[in-house]
């Protein structure tokens, strides 16, 4: 009882201190493999598109469910770093299997999380945790 | 605007925010579909003014068993607005008196104001805000931005200087907007707007929708205080 009274502390009480530090931001980048020790082909997962018309843009103030699931993935990739907890890892999990969709051959599926961050001028990406290949039957 | 209307209304709106999201969660996994559809019920019923205040007490117990589900709140600072809107809600439903139904409810409206106000302080003392270089950042490698052609805005930095100081010029002028109606309903108007923006540039939907549910109470606050 006392857990999700403490999650609800900082709504009740809160700091309202949004963007005011712009933190390195996670890519979750994920890999389809035949054996949990193969080589990994790491690729984005769900990477944004090229261009959103206006309409789009407007259909999603009333349906982005999508969107908003990506956005959790992002807070789960945060706490993962800041605070390791399996919940977190199992989220991410999950919705990356769900999301991959059904036409998928390779049995495993391993994932890591790549920070994009500025220094100077330039961007840098830092690999800051990479889980274990899981099977993908034991995901969905 | 009366204390039952203001939170009668914030109650409408806010139901129908939630609605919105639940229904965003009956695509999800099993076990969301059964907290969502449970909570699109309770919204139902208190949009329908039905057995009131329970719906309320039950959307705020449910809700605490939703942070428990995603070990804290699911999108953030939207989800945040929300739950303190449904709990000032409920906890002046409960209240046996008057005077603590106001104070329950006027808390909310006060938070609103300060929701804009220390956004707009953490800006102003920040010299990556000051310079536009956040702004930047936040479209050049945030998670936010909803496409790439986005990104390139990160290549206009007179641009974004100028958005960065009317980002900050108005939340922290919102709290003069209370000084008359009609300076607060133009308040209201920018304010929507510029979640209305967010919503479409960084997908953050859910704000728009929950920060608009409280505005009743803010409307409330300055008539009950100026």
């Amino acid at each position: 009882m006392l857990r999700p009274l403490a999650l609800l502390l900082p709504a009740l009480i809160p700091s309202w201190r949004f963007f005011d530090v712009i933190a390195p931001s996670p890519r979750i980048e994920y890999a389809l493999l035949p054996s949990a020790d193969a080589s990994a082909d790491w690729r984005e997962f769900r990477p944004r598109p090229q261009r959103v018309s206006v309409a789009t843009m407007a259909g999603r103030l009333a349906w982005n469910p999508r969107w908003n699931e990506t956005l959790f993935l992002v807070s789960c990739a945060e706490r993962l770093v800041d605070a390791p907890s399996a919940h977190s890892e199992n989220e991410i999990f999950r919705r990356v299997a769900a999301g991959l969709g059904p036409g998928v051959h390779e049995p495993w599926l391993a994932l890591r999380l790549l920070f994009v961050a500025r220094d100077g001028e330039a961007l840098v990406r830092e690999v800051l945790f990479e889980a274990s290949p899981r099977r993908l039957s034991d995901l969905r | 605007m009366t204390l039952e209307t203001a939170t009668r209304l914030t109650e409408v709106l806010l139901a129908l925010a939630l609605l919105q999201q639940g229904l965003e969660h009956l695509r999800g996994p099993a076990d969301e579909r059964v907290l969502f559809g449970a909570r699109s019920v309770l919204c139902l019923l208190l949009i329908a003014g039905v057995a009131q205040p329970w719906p309320l007490v039950g959307l705020a117990a449910l809700s605490l068993a939703i942070l428990w589900r995603f070990q804290g709140p699911y999108n953030g600072g939207s989800d945040r607005m929300g739950l303190l809107a449904l709990w000032c809600l409920t906890l002046a439903a409960l209240m046996p008196t008057r005077p603590w139904r106001e104070v329950m409810f006027g808390y909310l409206g006060a938070q609103l104001v300060l929701s804009y106000l220390i956004s707009g302080w953490v800006k102003v003392v920040n010299p990556d805000w000051r310079s536009g270089r956040a702004l930047r950042d936040v479209f050049q490698f945030s998670a936010y931005p909803v496409s790439e052609d986005l990104r390139r805005w990160a290549e206009r930095p007179r641009v974004l200087l100028a958005m960065s100081w009317a980002v900050i010029a108005f939340e922290l002028a919102f709290p003069l907007s209370l000084l008359s109606r009609e300076t607060l309903i133009a308040g209201l108007v920018v304010a929507a707007t510029f979640h209305l923006a967010n919503a479409c540039l960084f997908g953050l939907n859910r704000f728009f929708w929950t920060w608009l549910a409280v505005y009743p109470a803010i409307l409330w606050l300055q008539d009950r205080l100026f």
